[in-house]
């Protein structure tokens, strides 16, 4: 099996944490919004980062063009 | 309604609905388990509500819209991508769990739109200067959707460690049945595998290219395959508007169709005199792209095929209105009717372009032959009904036992014939391949080559036509070798 890339944390379980701790710093700690909207924009190209991943295959839609 | 009311409503519906059912009901309670393209979707729904979540606290600064912004059109693109997955598929297939009769991945392409919709009407409703707010006091509405926000974000942070694991393991392609049972998970590594990249995946597929077909018989896949020589050999020298793309025969009047890419020309006997012809608008309507073969469907109909499977039917009129059939030819406007112009559907020819059509008048068959490609390398023959010009049967043919025919190699197959023309005469199919300049016989009844014949001298043919007991293959330039039939 490949090595994995070890140094990238790019998973659903890690994103949600995230997630969460910048919903949790826009409720309890709203003085913090800097740091829950890099949170936010980090979850948000994790995210992108792993559909990418999974569709590195065939990048657009695979339909008939 | 105060300010913020939509908005909040919004965002509950959006935790509510799609976030919160899909981990605590279709997770938890149903076991439905998202694949790793799945849960790029949730979790861009989840990003979305939390953006909107950082409206309501913070008030709509413009790196907020524009984040919401992003994320819903990134995520209309996943939607579609995941969708097209299946969307080919018949009617109620498709992968995993199914709600109100539409699968999970193709709900979020209607969300994420909905999504965009929202925030257009929200920002309609925007006053100037709202969007330089400070943090607000949340009201009790707005705190309860933000906690129902925390629970959910919570639960599918659990549902994406049992399915999904710690980093770096991430989600699967195909995943197991969700339980919170431990001996139950499965954590995978394989997303991470090296694979391509590509931009259209299976479906770049490269355009047919007769050039590219191996002419040389000593390359065919078939051991010993007896030589039948040419009886003579001509040149067609007639006003062209192309490259002979094929050649067809139709006894009952002594005439020929010659095809070019987009010329259907109907010649005389000989082969000397271009009796009718006309050249079709390929771009109008369905695209026509190269026509790639023809044949006679009846003494004055000829059926024009293009390689991608589209085919336009012509009917011989000396009384066609020129000013109407504009839209159709390029050239010679009174000549033709138009009869239909359509699509081929295949099965297992789908992946592959055609450059070979065959019309057998006593069944109302239409014959195509497929021509190999990178990665679709299969000689399918699939015959089509010509009242509906609907596919009736599909198959790819065997050697014929008793025919003596036989492959050089244990796993040898008809898969690298490259059949750029076809016809039909006396209840068999006769196929020219370019690749190693073989004439093949099918017997579409039993599905099975019947004969195979090197013709030497061959220089990549595109066409076939018989004509008593003779057949004529005629190469792009004109190159005319006709050969007895085989037996």
């Amino acid at each position: 099996m490949p090595s994995p890339l070890w140094h990238d944390p790019a998973v659903e379980f890690l994103n949600f944490i995230i997630i969460f701790a910048a919903g949790y710093l826009v409720l309890r700690h709203p003085e913090r919004e800097r740091l829950a909207f890099r949170l936010l924009v980090a979850s948000s190209v994790l995210m992108a980062a792993l559909f990418l991943i999974g569709a590195r295959g065939s990048i657009l839609p695979g339909l008939n063009y | 309604m105060k300010p913020y009311t939509p908005l909040t409503l919004a965002v509950l519906a959006l935790v509510i609905g799609p976030i919160g059912i899909a981990v605590f009901v279709l997770g938890f309670v149903h076991g439905d388990s998202p694949c790793v393209l799945c849960w790029a979707q949730r979790t861009g729904m989840v990003l979305i509500a939390l953006t909107g979540l950082f409206v309501i606290r913070f008030g709509p600064r413009p790196r907020y819209i524009g984040l919401a912004v992003l994320l819903a059109a990134f995520g209309i693109y996943m939607g579609l991508r995941h969708s097209s997955l299946h969307l080919w598929r018949d009617v109620g297939q498709g992968f995993s769990a199914e709600i109100f009769g539409a699968h999970t991945y193709t709900w979020s392409m209607f969300i994420y739109w909905v999504s965009v919709v929202m925030m257009g009407a929200l920002l309609l409703m925007l006053k100037d200067g709202q969007a330089a707010s400070e943090a607000r006091r949340l009201r009790p509405l707005e705190r309860v959707t933000l906690w129902l926000f925390l629970l959910a974000a919570a639960g599918n942070a659990v549902q994406a460690f049992a399915s999904t694991g710690p980093p770096p393991y991430m989600g699967q392609g195909d995943p197991v049945r969700f339980s919170f049972n431990p001996a139950h998970w499965v954590w995978s590594l394989e997303e991470w595998r090296p694979a391509p990249i590509s931009l259209r995946g299976r479906w770049a597929i490269e355009k047919p290219d007769v050039g590219l077909a191996r002419a040389d018989p000593d390359g065919s896949p078939l051991a010993a395959v007896p030589v039948l020589a040419a009886s003579r050999r001509a040149t067609i020298a007639l006003p062209l508007d192309g490259p002979i793309a094929d050649l067809a025969y139709n006894e009952a009047t002594d005439r020929f169709l010659v095809t070019t890419e987009k010329g259907i020309y109907i010649t005389d006997g000989a082969l000397s005199r271009v009796l009718r012809h006309t050249v079709v608008d390929t771009m109008f309507s369905v695209d026509l792209a190269r026509l790639a073969a023809g044949t006679f469907l009846a003494p004055d109909t000829v059926l024009a095929v293009s390689e991608n499977k589209s085919y336009v039917v012509l009917r011989e009129s000396d009384r066609a209105d020129a000013v109407a059939n504009f839209r159709y030819f390029l050239a010679s406007f009174d000549r033709f009717e138009e009869l239909s112009r359509s699509r081929f559907t295949t099965v297992r020819a789908k992946m592959m372009y055609v450059m070979a059509v065959a019309f057998d008048p006593g069944t109302g068959s239409i014959f195509t032959m497929t021509v190999p490609n990178a990665k679709a390398r299969r000689l399918v023959v699939s015959r089509f009904d010509r009242r509906d010009m609907t596919l009736s049967e599909e198959f790819t043919p065997e050697l014929a036992p008793g025919s003596g025919l036989a492959f050089k190699a244990k796993d040898g197959s008809l898969d690298a014939f490259y059949v750029t023309g076809a016809a039909f005469h006396g209840g068999r199919i006769y196929a020219i391949s370019a690749a190693f300049g073989t004439l093949l016989t099918i017997d579409p009844a039993t599905r099975t080559v019947t004969s195979a014949r090197a013709i030497p001298g061959l220089d990549r043919p595109v066409g076939i036509a018989i004509k008593g007991a003779e057949a004529f293959i005629v190469d792009a330039a004109g190159g005319l070798t006709i050969v007895p039939l085989a037996p």
